[in-house]
């Protein structure tokens, strides 16, 4: 997981319950009242700061002179700066992250797309500047693999003929349960590796497939669809390499290798005979 | 001699390695003892203590149906690594194949039938495969402790999984759409399976007087070669 998402549990669902403490407040009120968090003392705070945030979530208040919260103030932490909108995420004057419980959606689904994308261009992409091959994926996610054994299962549905919903679940269950068990092939060979970073790593290597099931879906000839299959196949492979062949110990570097091959080939396979 | 298995994977770090505790010595039937439950994936490291050569060894020594050594050789370091790949290579190559080969026949017979995908054949594959690789040794355990003889399970599992492996080769083969020369291969490669699985049978059997269990050994794997050429090579 992201670090910059690592925060101390303590203050931020501290001033989280704050936020909706006071959210609440001023909802039943529903008068201009303030939403100030439970800390009046120490932090001179930028009224400006607090609108916003206010806006994104209720009816606008007018930004009103701030009086002192009835909120019970909680003792203890470290005050957190108020209201940190999304306007000044990472730039608080007290150093406390960014708060990603009130943000807007898409925000959220656009800071998960672009993981996607930046995993993506780590570890498929071919970039003979990449620090290490072999060390895996430091932000991974699950959302990415998620997508691509989807969009799989889909593209492969569309293309057959006949029996659509079993060629689906064929794929997705040869797939999910394929990552685990490539994941669990080389946890007992004496591997070290991260169970779901691993899981992460074998979803996005499936992208280049992903690519040549469209295009496979799109044009119909044997010829094209064989060549298509061969070239994805390849870079699939490729990419998955580094990371797999560094998990275990050299002598068993094709023991490792070789099932992961094996599932590639398989839903290449699978992917030419859909038609 | 049951020797303990050593992890020597020349990493200091401390995943995989069986337990600093177990005791060193092992005596002569003494399995090493580092169970550490059903859900811990390091109790299970100890059957996949293999590398490549070996494997490729082992896979090899599959081929020579006269030998009878299979047992000496994996006796001190029996391994699941081959029983599961190589029945789920089979499971893949028969489901694969099966189809190309039907394929071809019809295109032979009639080059404008329509041909479709047939998923269910991977069904029937894995459901054929895996139970015979895994039954079958389960119930030549239970048979051969009940009439006396000291068996392993896992090295049961671990030669049945290897005689497998000849079924992937030949399935290669059998995709020729020759009729004659489909039953020739396949005959010929049951007949080294089988007598792979008896000859190496009666060497862990011997002593006893239980050749009709050698005889059923040798049968079923005949049996298992017939049925994939006439399920998925009709």
């Amino acid at each position: 997981m992201s670090h910059s998402d690592t925060i101390p549990l303590h203050a931020s669902s501290q001033s989280d319950i704050d936020e909706i403490e006071n959210l609440i407040n001023a909802s039943v009120q529903s008068a201009p009242a303030t939403v100030l968090p439970a800390r009046p003392p120490s932090p001179p705070r930028i009224p400006v700061s607090s609108s916003p945030f206010i806006q994104s979530n209720l009816p606008p208040l007018p930004p009103s002179a701030q009086k002192p919260s009835s909120v019970p103030s909680v003792p203890a932490a470290p005050p957190p700066p108020p209201g940190n909108s999304h306007s000044n995420i990472g730039v608080s004057g007290f150093g406390s992250p960014p708060n990603t419980l009130t943000e807007p959606v898409w925000d959220t689904v656009k800071r998960d797309l672009s993981r996607i994308v930046s995993n993506l261009k780590l570890v498929v992409f071919p970039n003979p500047y990449r620090e290490d091959p072999g060390k895996a994926l430091r932000d991974w996610d699950l959302w990415g693999p998620f997508f691509f054994i989807v969009f799989l299962g889909l593209t492969l549905s569309w293309s057959a003929s006949v029996k659509k919903s079993e060629v689906f679940a064929v794929a997705f269950a040869l797939l999910a349960a394929g990552a685990v068990i490539l994941t669990l092939n080389v946890l007992l060979l004496g591997g070290h590796i991260i169970f779901f970073q691993s899981l992460s790593l074998l979803g996005y290597c499936l992208f280049p497939l992903d690519v040549g099931a469209l295009i496979c879906m799109l044009k119909d000839n044997v010829i094209v669809k064989v060549v298509v299959v061969c070239v994805t196949l390849f870079w699939s492979s490729w990419a998955a390499y580094p990371f797999m062949s560094s998990a275990v110990n050299p002598r068993r570097k094709a023991l490792a290798l070789y099932p992961v091959f094996l599932m590639y080939v398989s839903v290449g396979f699978l992917i030419i005979a859909i038609d | 001699m049951q020797t303990f298995p050593p992890n020597n994977n020349g990493e200091g770090s401390s995943r995989g390695y069986q337990t600093l505790g177990s005791p060193p010595e092992g005596f002569e039937q003494q399995p090493p003892n580092n169970w550490k439950g059903v859900f811990s994936v390091s109790s299970y490291t100890q059957y996949f203590n293999v590398d490549t050569d070996i494997v490729i060894n082992r896979m090899m020594s599959s081929f020579y149906p006269i030998g009878g050594d299979f047992f000496s050789k994996i006796d001190a370091n029996p391994d699941l690594y081959g029983l599961i790949w190589i029945s789920t290579t089979l499971v893949f190559v028969l489901a694969s194949l099966g189809n190309c080969a039907t394929y071809l026949i019809q295109k032979r017979a009639d080059s404008s039938a329509s041909w479709s995908f047939d998923v269910g054949y991977v069904n029937v594959a894995a459901c054929a495969i895996y139970g015979y690789a895994i039954v079958v040794p389960l119930a030549f355990y239970f048979l051969l402790q009940y009439l006396g003889t000291n068996a392993s399970l896992v090295r049961f599992w671990c030669m049945w999984g290897y005689s497998l492996f000849i079924f992937i080769l030949s399935s290669f083969l059998l995709v020729i759409p020759v009729e004659v020369l489909r039953w020739i291969i396949i005959l010929a490669a049951g007949i080294d399976s089988a007598c792979f699985v008896a000859v190496n049978l009666k060497s862990c059997v011997e002593g006893n007087d239980l050749t009709i269990v050698v005889f059923a050994a040798f049968f079923l794997q005949l049996a298992l070669a017939i049925f994939i050429k006439a399920w998925f090579f009709p």
